[in-house]
């Protein structure tokens, strides 16, 4: 039986820990969106009409940090983060640039705590991309003003077929 | 939440009161959240408490820091600039002329809160004298044990290096880790963190070529303000350096100390004969 | 004094601007980094830009090197304002002749110790 080469990819787990992302998010929000805007780790029910917000990192570890958050909220960050610069009425494109701005300053400094070197890509803002290796997230939970933003930094790729699942086990072909 | 609203009225008086900063209605989890360690700190439970212990037993040391948790808008790097750039300038040629080669140089920075003074020496040192840390000995002291612990870790958040580090300094000096920069291990030898109490008789240290006592004084009455200073000089070599706040003087306080003008800034030194 | 704010995000190029403006600065707004070449080719000169990495058809790495190696724009500062933040990203900016360099997230206040340390604050904000 040979294990696959390059079997042990390193998942996100084991390259950055829960603290040190909640860290990032807390400075985030403290500089960015207020000083006494805190954002408490707990978990909360996404509501079904959301937006996302992401960047993708690649490097030693792919993957993407991705923002997660009810419409209403995203335009209520969106109009924090702005502050007397906000215009009356917000339209799709400032909550989105704005969106896409927070999920920048996080993912980049996602990414300064990961080993390197890897690249940053510009924001993209819609639904979220689906987890692809359940077991390559590190996830955190926050309430803001109450409401519920999920913080996830999922591997864009699947999971490795781990040895004994090889398909063709004597080289035989169906 | 534990500070009631006469608690908070209280605080927003005195920071109105020792900054002119105002404090208003819907900051009080700010005041929550920056007072905590001092409460913490001084072995009380939350931040309800400390503003009553300070209330019915007036601490100056306790105001002090709850003004200073609550205004800091300033940067604790290089803070205002000449009194720091004056070491590589001023304070150090003028030492390492009238010291022996062999003599280690002996720096005290008091009330340094969580350190960003000391290794502001400390860098500055490192970059202008070649074996900084074997020649220098920068000791840090507070009153406050948690900060003496920070101190000496040397370990500060992006949102801290942030603010008024040089970017060169930083990249020189510091190594990331995780969401933190840690000080280097040759900046961290070059600095002793030990609790002390500056309105009490002071340990036995020094003698120093140069003491930082900034922002410290002015919030100690008179009688204790001449105290500290005294105490201070006692540790002090006769043509050792004292630098003070940007609004502080000895004027008015001590005639013992000869005023020296050092860039936009002053420095004050042991009048002769005194 | 006159600012070119460089930044792909409206928000943050809205956020930086409304700073600068308090301190005094005016300000002109670009999207990337051959904006704000366009900006200067114009002939609007700034004392200072802020300038984001991570920005289409320029980034902010770019747009130093070609500044830096133009004679004629040698009296501009260039302040890096950007969540990049790996001890080697700041070096590379630093190396390629930014003169300075802004972690995001950022406080005003940070932004104004940065300038404060170039001597770059107009006259007269309070520190």
């Amino acid at each position: 039986m040979t294990l696959v080469p390059g079997s042990t990819r390193p998942v996100i787990t084991a390259l950055i820990d829960p603290a040190t992302v909640e860290a990032i998010a807390g400075e985030t929000w403290i500089a960015l969106v207020g000083d006494d805007e805190v954002i408490v780790p707990a978990p909360g029910d996404l509501p079904a009409d959301t937006l996302s917000a992401w960047v993708d990192i690649t490097g030693p570890w792919t993957g993407s940090v991705v923002l997660t958050t009810g419409r209403q909220t995203a335009a209520d960050l969106t109009r924090a983060l702005l502050r007397e610069a906000a215009p009356e009425l917000l339209d799709h494109e400032d909550v989105a640039d704005a969106f896409g701005e927070i999920a920048n300053v996080v993912g980049g400094n996602v990414k300064a705590a990961l080993p390197g070197p890897s690249t940053l890509g510009l924001p993209e803002v819609g639904q979220a991309p689906a987890v692809r290796d359940p077991d390559d997230v590190c996830r955190l939970d926050v309430l803001w003003r109450g409401r519920p933003l999920v913080v996830s930094i999922q591997g864009t790729l699947p999971p490795l077929p781990t040895p004994h699942e090889h398909p063709y086990p004597n080289g035989a072909s169906l | 939440m534990t500070l009631t609203a006469t608690g908070f009225d209280w605080v927003r008086q005195l920071v109105h009161r020792e900054s002119a900063i105002v404090l208003s209605p819907g900051k009080e989890y700010l005041v929550e959240a920056r007072l905590l360690p001092i409460a913490r700190s001084m072995g009380l439970s939350d931040v309800g408490r400390l503003v009553d212990s300070v209330r019915t037993r007036p601490s100056s040391e306790a105001t002090r820091r709850i003004v200073e948790a609550l205004t800091t808008n300033e940067t604790s790097w290089f803070r205002d600039g000449d009194p720091f750039t004056a070491l590589p300038s001023t304070v150090l040629p003028s030492l390492l002329a009238t010291r022996g080669p062999t003599e280690r140089l002996r720096i005290w920075s008091a009330a340094c809160s969580s350190g960003q003074e000391a290794y502001t020496i400390a860098m500055l040192l490192e970059d202008a004298l070649p074996g900084a840390s074997t020649r220098v000995a920068i000791t840090a002291t507070d009153i406050s044990r948690e900060m003496v612990e920070r101190t000496r870790a040397g370990r500060f958040s992006q949102l801290e290096v942030n603010r008024g580090l040089p970017a060169a300094m930083l990249v020189r000096h510091f190594t990331r880790a995780g969401n933190e920069w840690q000080v280097s291990p040759d900046l961290r030898r070059m600095v002793t963190a030990s609790e002390c109490n500056l309105a009490a008789p002071l340990p036995r240290m020094g003698p120093f070529d140069v003491v930082y006592l900034r922002n410290v004084l002015i919030y100690f009455d008179l009688p204790t303000k001449q105290a500290i200073l005294r105490r201070v000089r006692a540790l002090m070599r006769p043509d050792g350096w004292l630098f003070l706040g940007a609004a502080e003087t000895t004027l008015g306080v001590d005639d013992t100390w000869e005023r020296v003008v050092v860039g936009r800034s002053s420095a004050y030194r042991p009048l002769k004969g005194a | 004094m006159r600012a070119l704010v460089i930044d792909d995000s409206r928000a943050m190029r809205r956020i930086v601007s409304a700073t600068l403006e308090g301190f005094g600065y005016e300000t002109r707004p670009a999207g990337h980094g051959q904006e704000a070449l366009d900006v200067l080719q114009e002939g609007w000169t700034p004392d200072l830009c802020t300038i984001d990495w991570n920005m289409p058809v320029m980034d902010g790495l770019q747009f130093v090197s070609v500044v830096r190696a133009n004679p004629a724009w040698r009296a501009l500062t260039l302040v890096m304002v950007t969540s990049e933040s790996e001890q080697g990203q700041i070096v590379r900016a630093l190396a390629a002749g930014a003169h300075e360099y802004v972690i995001k997230p950022f406080t005003p206040d940070a932004l104004r110790d940065k300038l404060a340390l170039l001597g770059m604050l107009p006259q007269g904000v309070a520190l």
